[in-house]
């Protein structure tokens, strides 16, 4: 099982983004989904999640929506803006150059 | 549109905090719910799910720390640590805190007390609806190009030809004798044509003004009260309308009340009443003795006004020959009223500012001092992370919070010295708005931004230098305690000549006010002002009843115990007036232009020259021979002998005037000449006419005595009052207040410079001595070395004077020759006293020079007598 603090600094906001790709969720339902996405590999430390998630919106990547959850309570939706669109992108490229480029390293054909 | 959301998301957090927190709450409330539910299905008891979800959770409120920490302005935040910090940093260094806001607080001190006059004089709007467009008209004498006040003939050809005023009146202050509480009173009235109301635009607040035909000759007279009058004499009675007030020896209706703060220009006054003015013979009210002033019609300019009064003017000298060659000056209303005081509050201004940039130059060294002394806190924190930006922040946060308190303190001083400053000046300068002296909005407004921009100027510098250094030899330098930069010298160098520089110019403008001061001093009055008393009579019967009250007055003064000698004057010398005509000899052929022989004119009664202590040259003065009837005589002075009969002996000579009731009249006296018309003014050539014969309405007592002045005073008025219990007494002052008060203005500056030049003195002495005990100490290992080496003490010492000594000298000399360039506006200022006189820049050069060694001096000896091997563990 990975801890929060192994992720790569940077690497929860790509997941956050990825996750808001596909619909707009609250906080808690990001971690579930991904915790599922990963098979059960990555488990988001719920406490950074939210600061996270502030961040996000602060810069504007994200929206925040007041909406009712699926057990009918008030919850906070998150969804992706358009910049937060762009942004996924380039991040994902960024994040595959690095993991390839580690993966150049600590395995050397 | 990304950069507006994220806008509108910050200053929600900034301006909605509390429901921008609930929202927090409330999210992460519902995590946890859910976070609960989830272990509860999957088995755990509630007790257990709840503990694990916190557990999994870790700790809520770090959680919503780092959520806000998110959200937060960064910049804010940041300038908030720093502000904290920088609190913390100064309580610490109490030493220099102090020393600081002290500085700042002196220097913005003496603005904030300066400002409130120039605010209240000078940029206060004036308590007139429109006021931009009242002006005040003035006559202009032919050549020299004195103005004097209006002749109403004057005022009847401009109100019947200019088409630029809307409103235009003449008026003059006059006292009205009246019945008070307690017996007779004379109060304050103005004396004026209809329009006045109209040009100051001010309507009474109780009942009407007096209207045009109520100002003629033979109307029924009426009178307007002031609030201030109104208050005092009626219990501020709405009743008071219609009802009659004794004026003089004749009845006269209230037919309204002025608003409260009304006033004509600076005057306080307790009645208007209304000038018979005879549109057929103006000159039947008087001569050139009015005020004038004018509302301009709405969209003619001050300039039009000035233009067509020109043509004007030119049209009487050429209709009445005697008016040739006047002209009328129109003057914008505030200008007139601050004429006098305007250069005065401008120079205290500049000099305040000076003293200022001696806090601001003091300020800069100490911070500089300091900024290098942290360079390695400096340091520490750049290479922890911090960025230069971020540390140049700080510094500022740090310089605005030393500022911030400096401002506080300047409030509260400025506040408290504008206090004594109205008491100091109020003798000196006057403007009308001088109730307005106080602290108001602008004022705050002034010391503020005053505050803030100190902070720029003296916290530029360690910021400027931070911005630059170099973190590796930063923190190299750290523990080698070597000398610092070359850069940081010049510097140093540069704020220690400024502050010597200006220190010397403001001792040397004091010292020249000063020096004007004692000069003024020592001016021989030619009358003996000590143990002499005066007090004001308005006499308002007919010429014969006017002499003979004075004559029973002088009677019974006379006979009082203590009395060595009584008699009266028109206008007592300093007190600011004067009568002045043409007059020629009879028998000897008449000037081509009347004004080419002028003289003052003053009436007084038999034994004023003793009362007064004024010097018989030859002849006599006036006695009990010269009556109504017996043949008109004068003395005159000696400035008029030399001017007017250097040649021919005058006594004997016979003058006629264009004076008051001209008769031939022979010259039977001489008296030594005095200063009548001012300390600093020449006597001028002045024709005394007796009061017996020529008796005038104002008239003022001078008693002579060699008991005490205020039971004098009670006896004098006791004897007056027998003689006519209508008469009313105001005014009563020694002669020597007269003099003091003409001594008010430069003892003012004198004060004031010369105060204001000992702060600068005491901040730039401190200032000295912070900078050089810091350049001083960097060099104590440099020091150790030496004297590790060999050099003696005396040697150091002497190499560290030379340093000081060095710049001491730049400085004084760039002092000086700024005092000299600009001493030169104080010319107008100065009596008998060169703007460049040398013992007075020698003197500040010494005294400042003095403080420069003296500053040098003790570090420097501290630093020959270090012990070597401590100076080299020295750090």
């Amino acid at each position: 099982m990975s801890k929060p603090s192994d992720l790569v600094q940077g690497t929860l906001d790509l997941l956050i983004l990825r996750v808001l790709a596909l619909e707009s969720m609250h906080g808690w339902a990001i971690a579930q989904r991904i915790r599922q996405m990963s098979n059960e590999e990555l488990r988001v430390g719920q406490g950074s999640l939210y600061p996270a998630l502030h961040k996000l919106e602060q810069n504007g990547w994200i929206d925040a929506k007041w909406g009712e959850s699926e057990n009918n309570r008030r919850a906070k939706y998150y969804s992706l803006t358009r910049a937060g669109r762009k942004a996924l992108q380039a991040e994902t490229v960024q994040w595959e150059r690095l993991s390839a480029a580690i993966a150049l390293v600590i395995r050397p054909t | 549109m990304r950069w507006i959301r994220v806008l509108r998301l910050r200053l929600r957090s900034l301006l909605r905090a509390r429901q921008v927190e609930q929202e927090l709450d409330e999210e992460l409330g519902h995590h946890m719910q859910r976070q609960i539910e989830a272990h509860l299905a999957a088995g755990m008891s509630p007790e257990e799910a709840r503990r694990t979800a916190l557990l999994e959770f870790g700790g809520i409120e770090q959680r919503k720390e780092e959520c806000r920490d998110a959200r937060g302005l960064v910049f804010v935040e940041g300038v908030w640590q720093d502000l904290g910090y920088a609190l913390r940093t100064l309580t610490k260094s109490r030493a220099f805190t102090t020393v600081a806001v002290l500085s700042i607080g002196l220097g913005i001190g003496a603005n904030t007390a300066i400002f409130t006059f120039v605010n209240a004089a000078l940029l206060k709007p004036l308590p007139y609806p429109q006021a931009e467009r009242i002006v005040a008209l003035q006559e202009r004498m032919p050549e020299s190009g004195t103005t004097t006040l209006v002749h109403p003939v004057s005022f009847v050809e401009w109100h019947e030809r200019a088409r630029s005023f809307e409103a235009l009146a003449i008026g003059q202050p006059l006292p009205v004798n009246t019945d008070g509480a307690d017996g007779a009173e004379m109060i304050s009235g103005f004396w004026s044509t209809a329009g006045l109301f109209r040009v100051f635009g001010v309507a009474p607040a109780l009942g009407r003004a007096f209207a045009e035909e109520e100002s003629r000759p033979g109307a029924a007279q009426v009178v307007v009260l002031s609030d201030g009058y109104w208050r005092r004499r009626f219990g501020a009675d709405f009743r008071v309308v219609g009802r009659t007030i004794r004026m003089g020896g004749s009845q006269a209706t209230v037919v309204g009340v002025m608003p409260p703060g009304f006033r004509v220009g600076t005057l306080n006054t307790d009645v208007y009443y209304p000038l018979p003015l005879d549109r057929s013979k103006p000159e039947a009210v008087g001569s050139r003795s009015f005020q004038c002033y004018g509302r301009l019609r709405l969209g003619v300019s001050l300039d039009a006004a000035r233009a067509e009064m020109t043509l004007i003017a030119d049209e009487i000298g050429h209709e009445i020959r005697a008016e040739k060659g006047w002209r009328v000056q129109v003057s914008d209303l505030r200008d007139a009223l601050v004429r006098d005081s305007r250069p005065a509050l401008l120079l205290l201004l500049g000099v305040v500012v000076f003293v200022l940039l001696i806090a601001c130059a003091n300020l800069a060294g100490l911070l500089l001092t300091r900024s290098v002394g942290r360079r390695s806190e400096l340091a520490l924190r750049a290479s922890l992370g911090a960025s230069r930006f971020r540390l140049v922040q700080q510094l500022v946060v740090e310089s605005l919070v030393l500022a911030g308190m400096g401002g506080a303190l300047g409030l509260l001083l400025g506040a408290a010295a504008s206090r004594g400053l109205v008491f100091l000046a109020k003798d000196a300068v006057e403007f009308g708005q001088m109730a307005d002296v106080r602290l108001d909005v602008s004022v705050v407004a002034f010391t503020v931004a005053l505050s803030v921009l100190t902070a720029i100027l003296f916290g530029l510098v360690p910021a400027w230098q931070v911005s630059r250094f170099n973190l590796q030899a930063a923190l190299a330098e750290h523990g080698r305690g070597g000398g610092d930069s070359r850069g940081q010298h010049r510097v140093r160098a540069a704020i220690m000549t400024s502050e010597i520089a200006l220190a010397v110019v403001l001792l040397a403008g004091s010292g020249l006010l000063l020096r004007t001061f004692a000069n003024l001093l020592q001016v021989k009055l030619g009358f003996e002002p000590e143990q002499v008393l005066t007090m004001k009579l308005f006499l308002t019967d007919d010429a014969p009843r006017r002499a003979n009250l004075v004559e029973s007055i002088l009677e019974r003064v006379e006979t009082l115990p203590g009395v060595r000698a009584v008699g009266t004057i028109q206008f007592l010398p300093l007190s600011g007036w004067t009568n002045n005509g043409p007059f020629y000899f009879v028998g000897r052929p008449k000037p081509t232009d009347p004004m080419n022989m002028a003289s003052d004119v003053s009436t007084v009664s038999r034994g004023y020259f003793e009362a007064m202590g004024i010097q018989l040259v030859r002849g006599r003065s006036f006695d009990l021979r010269d009556r109504m009837q017996s043949p008109r005589v004068a003395v005159v002075n000696q400035a008029f002998v030399d001017r007017y009969s250097p040649q021919q002996d005058p006594l004997g000579q016979v003058i006629l005037g264009d004076w008051a009731n001209p008769r031939p009249t022979e010259i039977v006296g001489i008296v030594g000449d005095i200063r009548h018309n001012g300390l600093t003014t020449e006597p001028r050539p002045t024709v005394f006419l007796a009061q017996a014969q020529v008796p005038g309405y104002i008239t003022f007592v001078v008693v002579r005595t060699s008991s005490d002045l205020q039971g004098m005073a009670a006896a004098v008025r006791r004897e007056i009052q027998q003689v006519d219990p209508s008469q009313a007494l105001t005014a009563v002052q020694s002669m020597r207040q007269y003099v003091s008060a003409a001594l008010a203005r430069p003892r003012l500056y004198a004060v004031l410079l010369g105060g204001f030049a000992a702060l600068a003195l005491v901040l730039s002495a401190v200032g000295l001595y912070g900078l050089m005990a810091y350049a001083v100490s960097q060099r104590t290992r440099e020091i150790g070395i030496r004297m590790a080496l060999g050099a003696r003490g005396p040697v150091v010492l002497r190499s560290i004077l030379a340093q000081g000594v060095r710049l001491a000298v730049i400085g004084l000399a760039t002092g000086t020759l700024c005092a000299m360039a600009m001493s030169r506006l104080l010319t107008a200022l100065l009596y008998d006293v060169s703007p460049n006189d040398p013992l007075t820049y020698v003197g500040a050069t010494v005294v400042l020079g003095g403080v420069a060694l003296a500053a040098a001096f003790v570090p420097a000896r501290r630093a020959s007598r270090v012990d070597p091997i401590l100076a080299l563990r020295y750090e």
